[in-house]
């Protein structure tokens, strides 16, 4: 039992919390394992058919903003650590 | 600025921030419009996974604090085409993982009709700024429930529609399979008329697809001779089904339908379906948050509730256990949406309470199986796809109880015509 109020994780909790996702997925898993179903997947069906493909256009991005958004960078481009991706 | 906003904007700076302390808002940015419109002087405030350009779109989180939206979402194109006037970004559950609007990391949003109680979650500041008088209308987001569970605890009306009838280009995903933008309003009309504008197929949501044109002068006609389905399904809080029962006896006396009560199998399996599913997904739509091209890494900054799902996800992903949780999942979800066709083919509706449950005070412990609960009546439609609403239709000790109307796949000009002739009947 605890509150739901954001607050910061400490490494401890992290563990915790590690061992109860683990627990929560298991406890799923045990109630969903004693369904037999002779289905597939489930799927959505499209009903129009082929989407057709066109120009698609969507709200141009802010190239201003989006470089505003990053935390280093140098020019037309975003900085990166090497060796860390 | 228009007298509209401005009555809006001296309630904002009375109450969210002092007075009652509400904290509904998390960005108060007006983007006024003079364009003739359906929405031409309305007021809408906006759910901060939904980007809104120039506005920071922070999701409810340290990662994206500083997140200065760089477009704006089909939806807010739309709005703003028809002369709908922003009002700014609302709290929520940090990126939606939540059911009670605590998990915000700039604090809870208090619920307007008792301050001690929880809004509800995760769209929790859309649904307390239109309870609170804060604006007109507003946009919230739902994957489970995080439109209906506010706005029933908030006595407002919420609606998801039926999944992929609006666009979410734009929308910060936190399950794609099963997220859907939807309207907050103070009545069913309102609602409507923000549905109208921002459904409809859109290049930018491969999902999408058009959904037909909402009729607005149809939603006051109410449909006679319905057959309307009452879940069967336990409720711990007999004061709550009781509540719905008794509205829904009256209407159908009124209007000439026909009850009849309604168990669909594996029902109570809905969220050992959706829990799976949605961990699974967000933690693949988290990868992003990388702390590189925008924000902060998530799991250096996250609450506890994300860090969860993010675990959870990565658990049930590993190479080990060979998509076994996953399927499981997936399988069930394929047996829900087969029963819900079943239901469909036989009744117009399906009537239920939104929440099995009234609101916790802020803070309260309160155990994760419990919190759960408060998705068992409203994620199994975003499951199957369907169109559901929340309908203020009482209270219990001063807290208002919502109705969830539910209806098949693309029938929700239905669903609203029944939830207008439930809201006009006394």
């Amino acid at each position: 039992m605890s509150n739901f109020l954001f607050r910061k994780i400490s490494e401890k909790e992290k563990k915790e919390i590690q061992k109860q996702a683990k627990e929560i997925v298991d406890n799923f898993s045990k109630q969903l394992e004693k369904v037999k179903s002779n289905f597939g997947e489930s799927f959505t069906e499209i009903r129009d058919g082929q989407r057709e493909e066109g120009e698609i256009k969507c709200s141009e991005i802010d190239r201003e903003i989006f470089f505003e958004n990053a935390p280093e960078k140098k020019g037309d481009f975003i900085v990166g650590e090497r060796k860390e991706w | 600025m228009v007298n509209e906003l401005k009555k809006y904007i001296s309630e904002i700076e009375k109450n969210d921030k002092k007075g009652k302390k509400i904290n509904a808002l998390l960005q108060v940015a007006p983007i006024e419009n003079s364009k003739k419109g359906l929405l031409s002087g309305k007021v809408i405030a906006v759910k901060a996974n939904i980007n809104v350009a120039e506005l920071t779109a922070s999701c409810g989180s340290k990662v994206l604090e500083n997140y200065k939206s760089p477009y704006d979402a089909s939806v807010i194109k739309k709005i703003k085409e028809e002369g709908g006037i922003i009002l700014g970004m609302t709290n929520m559950d940090e990126f939606a993982c939540g059911w009670s609007g605590e998990t915000s990391a700039f604090g809870a949003t208090r619920n307007p009709v008792n301050l001690d109680l929880v809004a509800g979650g995760s769209s929790s500041g859309s649904c307390a700024s239109v309870a609170a008088g804060f604006c007109d209308m507003a946009l919230g987001s739902d994957t489970g429930g995080s439109i209906r569970v506010p706005s029933s605890h908030c006595g407002v009306v919420g609606v998801k529609p039926t999944y992929g009838s609006v666009s979410r280009y734009g929308l910060i995903d936190m399950c794609m399979s099963f997220d859907q933008i939807g309207p907050i309003a103070k009545n069913v009309s309102d609602a409507v008329l923000l549905l109208s504008v921002i459904s409809g197929k859109d290049d930018c949501d491969a999902i999408s697809q058009e959904s037909g044109k909402i009729d607005l002068k149809k939603i006051e006609e109410t449909p006679k001779n319905l057959k309307i389905g009452l879940l069967d399904f336990p409720i711990s809080d007999k004061r709550i089904q009781n509540l719905i029962d008794d509205k829904i006896k009256k209407a159908s006396k009124k209007y000439k339908w026909k009850i009849e009560k309604v168990k669909i199998p594996y029902l109570e399996l809905a969220i050992a379906t959706y829990f799976p599913i949605v961990y699974v997904e967000f933690f693949s739509a988290t990868r992003r948050f990388d702390g590189r091209r925008y924000g902060k890494k998530i799991e250096d900054v996250c609450g506890p509730e994300v860090l969860r799902r993010i675990l959870g996800g990565n658990e049930i992903t590993k190479a080990e256990h060979k998509g076994r949780y996953y399927n499981q999942a997936l399988k069930v979800r394929a047996l829900l949406q087969k029963e819900f066709e079943k239901v469909f083919r036989k009744f117009d509706c399906l009537i239920s309470p939104v929440v099995p449950r009234l609101p916790h005070k802020i803070g309260e412990k309160i155990s994760i199986q419990e919190m759960f609960q408060y998705d068992a009546l409203t994620c199994v439609m975003n499951i199957v796809g369907n169109c559901a609403m929340s309908l203020p239709v009482g209270k219990i000790q001063g807290i208002p109880v919502g109705m969830q109307i539910a209806c098949d796949k693309w029938k929700d000009e239905l669903m609203l015509r029944i939830g207008r002739g439930i809201e006009k009947f006394k």
